[in-house]
């Protein structure tokens, strides 16, 4: 007898379940508090706490790791095991990965929220909490892998694949974008500086947009959709085709968002022709997912489910077409920086990820609770409001991106800038950020509406936490032909676990550093390190976020030359660890604000942006104008520094909060002249140091606008 | 039965389920316990373990997976079961000590899904193995191919900004590292065959393929490692991964078909013997002459052997081409593959299986000897001319340069070979030809392979077989010729023939009304004549003219015209005529403004006028061909420098429908029996064969149309490469858009021409 | 710009892997079959027999 009789854990999937619809609504409701701060500044409250700056990463990593994080592992529990037909490999592990994944959310929260930051986007998180995500996704990696081995099913069906590639690539995403050096435990730097780590930070973020929104969503979908009209997906064939050539060359997009910038030119081309070479394979996927349906669609009309699947794999197929259309030179000189990137986000998380979630939980929770699903009529009307809010977001947003772009372009018939005054730019799209407002809102709404009933969905039903099945065991013949094999085979996993931990670990301890060190960056004579102050100071600017608001990099257009000055080169970004080239322009680009503006103005501005440009959005950063400066770290950072290249003279870092506090005595005293008591040791002093450094480097005369 | 195990969610899943048994018969599948034969029947077994593989046609839907893989449920003996569902398979893994293979058969037998049994056992495992190194070799392909495009891009695209030198090497490397298993393994099946087309001095496309790839890879290490430059590795992975993508566009197979089965996929494989007055089975292989052996109604005679039951109705309509069942008696000869109509029969075997008439077809040379049709592909034919004229130009170029400037000459001679890109014409074929293959297929029509569509275009002369083949398998058309019959008189023929056995008999008795039963006095059947018996004191005879009304006939005598008379009145004839295909005539004068029609039979003259009706030559028409007589008739015309189309359907024609230049094989239900053949055409296509033909010709111009477009792009190649200005770019520009565009181009106008001519 | 190799290291290090996954897949008949996994998944195996009016869709 080899039936085997075993039980599909519901309980983990349950409790990933519940996790997906909370951090859901915290993650929206944080990004409803966002919309509305943007346009109405007295929600900051004028606290550091709330201010736009913390609270923006809070939203991107609660939506992203929380809401869809929570929602893969949901999806992959409840289908793995079935596909697999085995019970999760270990039940122990399935709890760390949990626990430990919630416990790390709770701890992203608190630290943003307490200024504690990298700075690198959808990668805030500071060193201790990247080495707990490691272990936690190992831990899943572990736990999937173990439950594929011991499976009674042989085919692994391709949304198994989907996963696996899922899980591999960003275990590497994720630690090669994460080497950091500890300053503190709470603040480190990365090893890679400016365009180098602008290259990696994006190689990062598009392929977490590839392997943590996407390919477990195709994996999801390529079982779910399946399931809920009850068809077989499309072709198969082409599912598998579309894995491999996905896959095989996916890995190389990140140049695309760095177009125009101090990137060489090749590898921004690249990543161009790259970016539209995976219009093929994304499609593939999409047209399959829709062409499963065929045949079926009046199934559509009555069931929610299937309507949430068609919209967001619609949605799916115009990001990925979207995508790489922006990833051409001259349409991306028009929408980088600009509000059209966060609507194509949007179309793409609202749409695939937000829709698909939502189909699946409608589908999920009735499963798992052995019941109907309390009310079909509030699931459709979720969709519907859902759909409606994902619109009201997005389209206003093309509207304001386009509208803004073309105002910073536009120029007087006498050759000089239309709209010199950034502000007037902004204040022109207000409404379209009012308007997008409510999109956002009814979008939670929705979700809202979509709690109740699957609360109420869970009520009516009966939960089963350990579900019974039984298979035949899968058992291994004897009839290979070539036993010198069969040892190596026997082991395949384990070697290729440990090839590859131990290839990853050597190869980042020797083979990393030195590489970057000698920097191939043309260097720039005149480029010198930063002050202690004025690192201090740029430490400020990474803690209050302002790379989410404020760029750090002018473009070689003549509209960004005449407003900010001399086009930004790839020299002067050797020294910064991080990078703060920022990717949309909320405010002005500060990279050569550097002398533009005296102390006083700064000083005045940071109290109250609305003193100094009225009807700015900008919050006020008051705390700054009382907070002592900790200079604590500061031998610390300057050896790290020294460490990763920087040259500082060896021992300086005795030296340096002396020199610090010549020069915060110094900007006090000027700002003393200026009318303005502040003592020296506040961190104002700092951040004014640091914004007088930017861009000053090269001996340029500053444009005479702003 | 599926409630009791739980399974009733069988209804559930698909929305048709079920299978209708067709037949209560109680069948005896004794014989799959003898071990040899068992032997031939599995994969694979250890002692313990078991592996078996049955092909189950009637397999329709998600529920017959799910139930067939929930085998295990019935019978705990089975380990595991998977379905193939394209190839209609079913995989058993069982454990010996728990269950036999008999017991899984009959289990699903009982379950409605009897597996099809035949010794043919042809493993494709050679196949399999075949593709999976195809997808291997192109799997590796892709993957040099897509990353070292990749990393060529920097160099095409630094106008401003030149890639510096560090990076360049570094790229050349991992570029190289890329492409060498591309050039050892994924490309060595051209390697492979261009040296095996130069042994026998054919200069195949291979050739200048290999060419190509040689020239690509060393140039590239010659100008990347001496030349400080980038080669053109990427042109070359994309050259070997293009060229693969055709070869699996083309292999596409029908996987639950088989175009090379032979008599033993017809035969059963046990017989029912007698001994010592017991009945048991035997696997087929194991009868020897002289044994008695147990025929049932529908049921086949697996060799030559003698009657001895008192009768026998033999329909020998698939073995030998005779339409309507023969009457045996006791002594006479019965062959081997006629089927029994009607009561069970006792025969004792004198030859065995293998040496019996029709069988010994398989002995014959035509089988044995691998047939290499003389039509050449338009491929090879321009291949050979392709590579000598760039060679030609390749060295024309290179003496031009030689004295101005070596270098340049050997760039301008290795430019060409470059450039010259075999691989729109390559890909022209099998894409082309691969698309056919697919339209006839859904035309239900299916080739075994993509030659067979460019074969097709150069035949002169097609052969038909009549039974099977241009008539409806489905039986004879009978009607009543004379004053139409009464009721009552209906009445009295049909009780009368209800006595006989005779194939005849019961045709009649299908075309009469009755609703009285009746008392026959007097019944009495004389062989060869008629029958009669006394109804209602009515004297009724049935039977040849002669017996009927004494008279006799001028005309040939038409065994198949049965007279009645009552009370010495005759009242008429039952004409017992083919049912010739619908549409056949409108085939038959469409193909013979073109084509050489013949029809060969295996039926007696009967039905010359008839088919004189639709094939206007007498001379094309020739009966009572034996299968030999089939297969030598094909040589024939093939000496004559024909190139025949046979198109037929049963074990008469295998021998002919090998030795053609494309045989095709007819068949009511594409799953059943066809003998080894190149094609096999669903009955309901047969109308479509002028369409068919005609579009592998069209197919065959539109490759010629395609190689022209080639040759544009070989001319502009080569123009730049003469010049020696042939540089990277261009040639990872052009070798992608031309193979590019001649896909998209063949497979459009394949499409828009089939479209056109009503075929998709 | 030497983090340019370091990223392309790591990415064909990763492609790499999965080449060798594709490899595996192909050589252990993962692909035999491209078709009847599709259906196979469909199955549900719990027996919901008992629930006579629960229908799959919901």
């Amino acid at each position: 007898m080899n039936v085997e009789k075993f039980s599909y854990d519901n309980q983990i999937v349950k409790l990933f379940t519940i996790a997906t619809v909370i951090w859901g609504i915290v993650g929206m409701t944080v990004g409803v508090l966002i919309a509305f701060q943007i346009y109405l500044p007295w929600l900051n409250f004028d606290l550091q706490y709330t201010t736009f700056g913390r609270i923006r990463p809070l939203h991107t990593n609660a939506v992203i790791f929380a809401f869809v994080g929570n929602g893969i592992f949901a999806g992959v529990y409840y289908s793995l095991q079935r596909l697999t037909k085995s019970r999760m490999f270990s039940d122990l592990l399935s709890k760390i990965n949990f626990w430990g994944w919630q416990l790390m959310i709770v701890a992203v929260a608190v630290t943003y929220v307490l200024g504690i930051t990298t700075s690198k986007e959808y990668a805030e998180a500071e060193w201790p909490i990247d080495i707990m995500i490691a272990i936690i996704w190992v831990a899943f990696g572990i736990n999937m892998i173990g439950t594929i081995l011991k499976r009674r099913e042989k085919h692994m069906y391709v949304a198994i694949w989907f996963y696996i590639a899922t899980f591999i690539t960003v275990a590497v995403l994720h630690i090669v974008n994460s080497i950091e050096i500890p300053v503190s435990l709470t603040k480190s730097y990365p090893i890679y500086a400016g365009v180098q780590d602008a290259l990696v930070q994006w190689w990062y973020g598009h392929n977490a947009v590839a392997f943590f929104l996407t390919t477990p969503y195709l994996g999801l979908m390529y079982y779910y959709l399946p399931k809920a009209v009850n068809r077989p997906i499309y072709s198969y064939r082409l599912s598998i085709l579309h894995f491999w050539s996905l896959i095989f060359i996916y890995i190389w997009a990140g140049p695309h968002h760095l177009l125009y910038s101090a990137l060489p030119d090749w590898a921004q081309s690249l990543g161009t022709v790259f970016s539209l070479m995976l219009i093929a394979p994304s499609w593939g996927g999409m047209l399959n997912g829709l062409l499963t349906i065929r045949g079926a669609w009046d199934r559509v009309r009555d069931n929610p489910v299937l309507k949430f699947y068609v919209v967001a794999i619609t949605a799916y197929g115009m990001a990925t077409f979207e995508g790489p259309m922006l990833s051409l030179k001259n349409v991306n000189a028009l929408a980088h920086f600009t509000d059209w990137i966060p609507a194509h986000v949007h179309v793409g998380t609202l749409g695939w990820n937000g829709l698909l979630t939502f189909g699946m939980l409608y589908w999920l929770v009735p499963k798992i609770w052995n019941t109907n699903l309390f009310s079909k009529k509030l699931a459709t009307a979720h969709f519907w409001i859902a759909t409606l809010g994902l619109v009201v977001w997005v389209v206003p947003m093309y509207w304001a991106g386009l509208t803004q772009s073309l105002m910073w372009k536009e120029f007087t018939p006498l050759g000089i800038l239309q709209y010199p005054n950034f502000l007037e730019t902004v204040l022109q799209i207000v409404p379209m950020y009012v308007i997008r407002s409510i999109g956002g809102s009814l979008y939670l709404v929705g979700a809202i509406v979509m709690v109740y009933n699957l609360f109420k969905t869970a009520q009516q039903g009966s939960f089963v936490a350990n579900e019974a099945a039984e298979a035949p065991a899968l058992i291994k013949e004897n009839n290979d032909k070539f036993n010198s094999h069969r040892w190596l085979e026997k082991r395949p996993i384990q070697f290729a676990l440990l090839a590859t931990v131990a290839i990853l670990i050597g190869g980042i301890v020797e083979f990393i550093p030195t590489f970057l060190i000698k920097s191939n960056i043309p260097t720039i004579e005149s480029v010198k390190p930063y002050s202690p102050l004025e690192l201090e100071g740029r430490d400020i600017y990474i803690r209050e976020s302002c790379n989410s608001c404020h760029s750090q990099m002018v473009r070689p257009f003549r509209s960004e030359t005449e407003r900010y000055g001399e086009y930004s080169k790839a020299g002067e970004f050797v020294y910064d660890h991080p990078h703060l080239w920022g990717s949309k322009r909320t405010g002005p680009d500060l990279h050569r604000v550097g002398g533009k503006f005296s102390n006083m103005w700064h000083y005045l501005h940071m109290q109250n942006p609305r003193q100094m440009s009225p009807g700015s959005i900008m919050p006020s950063y008051p705390w700054l104008l009382e907070q002592k400066l900790n200079t604590e770290l500061t031998l610390n950072k300057i050896n790290v520094m020294r460490m990763l290249g920087v040259p500082y003279a060896d021992g300086y870092e005795n030296q340096a909060v002396a020199d610090l506090q010549v020069q915060a005595e110094g900007i006090a005293d000027d700002l003393l002249n200026s009318g303005i008591v502040v003592e020296s040791d506040k961190e104002i002093v700092a951040l004014i140091a640091y914004l007088q450094r930017l861009g000053t480097d090269i001996k340029v005369k500053p444009a005479e606008n702003k | 039965m599926l409630e009791a195990n739980d399974l009733c969610n069988y209804y559930a899943i698909d929305e048709t389920p079920g299978i209708s048994k067709r037949d209560s018969i109680i069948r005896n599948f004794d014989f799959l316990e003898d071990p040899e034969l068992i032997q031939k029947l599995i994969e694979f077994s250890d002692g313990n373990i078991t592996n078996i593989t049955f092909d189950i046609p009637q397999m329709h839907c998600s529920s017959c997976v799910w139930i067939l893989e929930n085998l295990y449920k019935f019978d705990p003996g089975v380990i595991h079961s998977e379905v193939n569902f394209l190839n209609k398979t079913l995989s058993v893994k069982f454990r010996e000590k728990e269950t036999t293979i008999k017991k899984i058969v009959e289990q699903l037998d009982s379950l409605g899904y009897l597996p099809n049994l035949s010794l043919d056992t042809n493993r494709d495992d050679k196949l399999k193995n075949e593709f999976k190194r195809l997808y291997y070799k192109i799997g590796i392909a892709g993957f040099s191919f897509g990353n070292v495009m990749l990393l060529s891009f920097p160099e095409y695209l630094s106008y401003t900004d030149l890639v510096t030198a560090e990076f360049q090497n570094i790229f050349n490397w991992i570029s190289l590292g890329l492409s060498l298993p591309v050039f050892l393994y994924s490309a060595s099946e051209y390697y492979i065959s261009a040296f095996k087309g130069l042994k026998k001095k054919i200069v195949n496309i291979d050739v200048p393929i290999t060419l190509g790839i040689f020239v690509l890879f060393f140039r590239s290490l010659y100008e990347m490692f001496i030349g400080g430059g980038v080669g053109y590795l990427d042109s070359m992975t994309a050259l070997v991964f293009l060229l693969l993508t055709g070869k699996v566009f083309q292999n596409k197979t029908y996987d639950a078909m088989n175009f090379e089965r032979n008599y033993k996929s017809y035969f059963p494989i046990a017989v029912t013997i007698k001994k010592d007055g017991k009945e048991t089975t035997i696997p087929v292989d194991k009868l020897e002459v002289g044994q008695r052996i147990v025929v049932k109604n529908n049921e086949l005679i697996p060799a030559d052997a003698i009657l001895i039951s008192e009768k026998a109705n033999i329909d020998y309509s698939f073995v030998t081409g005779e339409s309507q069942p023969v009457e045996v008696f006791n002594g006479e000869m019965i062959f081997a593959g006629g089927k029994e109509i009607g009561q069970a029969i006792e025969v004792e075997t004198v030859k065995e299986v293998s040496q019996s008439y029709l069988t010994q077809l398989w002995n014959s040379s035509a089988f044995n000897k691998k047939h290499e049709s003389k039509i050449e592909t338009t491929v090879t034919f321009v291949s050979k001319y392709f590579t000598f004229i760039i060679l030609a130009i390749a060295i024309s170029a290179f003496i031009y340069w030689v004295n101005t400037d070596v270098n340049l000459a050997f760039n301008a001679f290795t430019a060409v070979l470059i450039i010259a890109c075999p691989c729109a014409l390559a890909l022209s074929t099998p894409f082309t030809l691969g698309n056919s293959q697919r339209i006839f297929g859904r035309n239900k029509f299916y080739v075994k392979n993509t030659s067979v569509v460019e074969k097709l275009a150069e035949i002169t002369s097609i052969v038909f077989d009549k039974t099977g083949t241009i008539t409806e398998t489905l039986g004879s058309k009978i009607e009543f010729i004379g004053e139409k019959l009464s009721k009552d008189e209906q009445n009295l023929i049909k009780a009368l023939v209800l006595n006989s056995s005779h194939p005849l008999s019961l045709k009649i008795a299908s075309l009469l009304s009755f609703n009285k039963k009746l008392n026959i006095e007097n019944y009495s059947e004389e062989t060869g004549k008629g029958i009669s018996g006394i109804i209602n004191g009515k004297n009724i005879l049935v039977g040849s003219r002669k017996f009927v009304s004494n008279k006799n006939i001028e005309e040939n005598d038409i065994s198949t015209n049965v007279y009645v008379s009552i009370d010495n009145k005759e009242l008429g004839y039952f004409r017992i005529t083919n049912i010739y295909r619908t549409g056949l005539k409108e085939i038959v004068s469409s193909l013979i403004k073109k084509y050489k029609l013949f029809v060969l039979s295996g039926d007696n003259e009967g039905e010359r006028e008839n088919l004189l009706n639709y094939f206007e030559k007498e001379k094309s028409l020739f009966f009572n061909q034996s299968p030999h007589d089939k297969l030598n008739f094909i040589n024939d015309l093939q000496n004559k420098n024909e190139k025949v189309l046979m198109i037929g359907d049963g074990l008469n024609d295998a021998g002919a429908l090998v030795k053609s230049d494309v045989g095709i094989s007819i068949a009511e239900d594409i799953n059943n029996f066809s003998p080894a053949c190149d094609g096999i055409m669903d009955a309901k296509s047969f109308k479509n064969i002028k369409e068919f033909i005609r579009f592998s010709i069209t197919s065959k111009k539109i490759i010629i149309i395609s190689f022209i477009i080639s040759f544009m792009y070989n001319i502009i190649g080569i123009s730049f490469a003469v010049q020696g200005t042939l540089s990277p770019v261009i040639s990872a520009v052009l070798m992608p858009i031309s193979s590019i565009s001649i896909v998209v181009f063949t497979t459009i106008s394949t499409n828009f021409m089939a479209k056109k001519r009503g075929l998709l | 710009m030497s983090a340019i190799l370091v990223l392309i290291g790591f990415s064909l290090f990763v492609a790499l892997v999965f080449l060798g996954a594709y490899i595996w897949a192909v050589k252990s008949g993962q692909y035999d079959d491209k078709y009847t996994p599709s259906v196979r998944m469909l199955f549900d195996d719990n027996k919901i027999e008992s629930e006579k009016d629960k229908h799959k869709n919901t």
